[in-house]
């Protein structure tokens, strides 16, 4: 018991110093999350609002599948992704093993079915007028489609912030995709599971302190912008 | 100028007609009532109109052009025909904003859409609330911001669905007024539809009437669910749902009971003092409810187990000049009974 407080007590005080080591793997883990994030975002919100505004056969079979795919292990999506770009893979001439965009492939897999599901429930949840409205007043399809987004944006919001919570705090990708290079591809949870194997405890639990300061940061700034915006 | 030209047009949900439009023809510049009940395919040829919803065969022309289904086609269109829903939404953002959405996808600079913020809501008496959030209004409110957020982008044809259905008496004036007023002070073509004939005969100086997706020939009242029984007789009565029982001319009806629509036309219909000929056939005790004038004639609602609308000459009905609440009897001519 002594040694988890006096572990907890060394990780606070490298969380209070800022401890460059842990700087580093914090600014790796936010650089690629928030990249796949990024990416995941810009096809995953289009595609969310294609599939709920069309009708098209197989439509509820795509949702299914896709909802199926919220449940996909990460050391699947990692085999998955090393398979195409390991030396042997189809794409090994690209050299992305155990590189950051490696990781941010891999990710963005991840990640990709729950921002599209996320979307369609947001969008689908927003009133039909709207849409009519805008239409009505002479919005083209993207005009419409962005005043609709407009009053999902809470929704929308929430798909970002669910995404990037799922990937900030994902290990398999990053473990077999990235490699877990000092200083390179070296995240919080890959640098947490190896400071665990090392038995040393104290850099993995400033690590955990700064993972969970950080989810609960973004949830507070979403609820924050939710209030504001609701007055 | 001829506004609108529908040419066989139908639109088909799930295998069922709900519009069904052989020719219609509609001018600039008029207020038009589609007039119907529920289910009569009135929003649907609404949105047709509107250029939001395509029919499923048939041609449209607008101002002497066909109609353009592509999507960009449409956008054009859409730019000059503006709908505003039964139950109109507002953005959630303020009403200025609101009134102003037309004009900013338009392209309209920040100042001339200032000025025509502020002018649209002038007409519908919402100034003081230019900067309230949209949300925040009544049914009423709302409708209103919804007319001047139609009216901002100067259409040619304003569309409006049961405009008054969801507001209360104050703002239902308020709104047939400024719905008048545009179209005479504009020239904005004006198309609503409505369920309430008094409305319709009040606004529009022309009216449609549709049941079952088609256009009628004559206004649709009087329209009951009823069942037609064999008499004692063997002649055909006709029972109206919680109604009376009215006998019909013709025998040879089968025994077994049918499930029809009947309509009794109002011009037929007699009003007679209440105990007079009270034995006689098909004349029904009720109670005056209503009397309104339209068009040079009496319009009488009698409570006689349903409510009953009678068309009566000013000369005929001052011969009894009913009282609100009196007590009269209404005579049904058996030919005043059609079956549909």
């Amino acid at each position: 018991m002594g040694f988890l407080i006096d572990s907890l007590r060394s990780a606070v005080a490298l969380v209070v110093s800022l401890d460059p080591e842990m700087m580093e793997i914090v600014w790796v883990s936010v650089k690629v999350s928030g990249t796949s994030t990024l990416i995941a975002g810009i096809l995953g919100i289009p595609l969310g609002f294609a599939i709920a505004f069309n009708d098209f056969r197989g439509k509820q079979i795509l949702i299914t599948v896709l909802n199926t795919l919220l449940a996909l292990p990460t050391v699947v999506i990692g085999l998955f992704v090393y398979a195409f770009i390991s030396r042997r893979g189809v794409l090994g001439m690209l050299g992305l093993l155990y590189t950051q965009k490696a990781m941010v492939i891999g990710q963005v897999i991840l990640i990709l079915p729950v921002v599209t599901v996320f979307t369609i429930a947001a969008v689908s949840r927003i009133d039909e007028r709207y849409r009519k409205t805008a239409l009505t007043l002479g919005a083209d399809a993207w005009q419409t489609a962005l005043a609709v987004a407009r009053e999902a944006r809470f929704g929308l919001v929430a798909a970002v912030v669910a995404a990037f919570g799922r990937v900030i705090a994902e290990v398999g990708i990053s473990m077999m995709l990235g490699g877990n290079a000092k200083g390179f591809t070296r995240t919080m949870t890959t640098a947490m599971a190896l400071e665990y194997d090392k038995g040393q405890f104290t850099l993995a639990v400033a690590l955990g302190i700064v993972l969970l300061t950080l989810a609960f940061g973004m949830n507070l700034l979403f609820h924050f912008f939710q209030g504001r915006s609701r007055f | 100028m001829i506004l609108y030209r529908l040419s066989g047009v139908t639109k088909v949900y799930d295998k069922r007609t709900v519009v069904d439009i052989a020719e219609m023809t509609i001018e600039a510049g008029g207020r038009y009532a589609l007039l119907g009940p529920n289910g009569a395919g009135k929003t649907t040829l609404l949105n047709i109109l509107a250029f939001l919803d395509r029919p499923t065969a048939g041609a449209i022309d607008f101002e002497s052009s066909p109609v353009d289904f592509s999507r960009k086609g449409l956008q054009t269109l859409r730019r000059r025909v503006v709908m505003v829903d039964q139950h109109p939404i507002l953005f959630t953002r303020t009403v200025a904003q609101n009134v102003a959405y037309g004009l900013k996808i338009r392209r309209i600079p920040a100042k001339e859409r200032k000025t025509r913020v502020a002018e649209a809501l002038e007409r519908v008496g919402m100034t003081a609330f230019s900067s309230a959030m949209a949300h925040r209004l009544s049914g009423g409110e709302t409708q209103r911001v919804a007319l001047a957020r139609a009216l901002a982008v100067s259409p040619s044809v304003l569309l409006c669905d049961e405009p008054t259905a969801s507001v209360d008496a104050e703002h239902q004036s308020a709104i047939l007024r400024i719905l008048k007023e545009i179209n005479e002070a504009k020239g904005i073509s004006l198309i609503f539809t409505s369920h309430d004939r008094r409305q319709a005969a009040a606004l529009a100086n022309e009216t449609i009437h549709l049941n079952q997706g088609r256009p009628a020939s004559a206004r649709q009242e009087n329209v009951f669910a009823a069942v037609i029984t064999s008499g004692r007789d063997g002649r055909a009565v006709c029972r109206i749902e919680n109604g009376p029982r009215i006998a019909l001319p013709y025998d040879g009806v089968s025994a077994i009971p049918r499930k029809v629509r009947i309509e009794i036309d109002s011009n037929l219909l007699l009003l007679v003092g209440p105990t007079e000929g009270s034995s006689s056939e098909n004349r029904f005790p009720g109670r005056v409810i209503q009397a309104t004038e339209e068009k040079g004639q009496i319009r009488c609602t009698v409570d006689i187990g349903v409510w009953i609308d009678l068309s009566l000459s000013e000369a005929t009905y001052r011969k009894i000049s009913p009282m609100i609440g009196d007590r009269v009897s209404v005579q049904v001519p058996a030919d005043a009974v059609r079956l549909i």
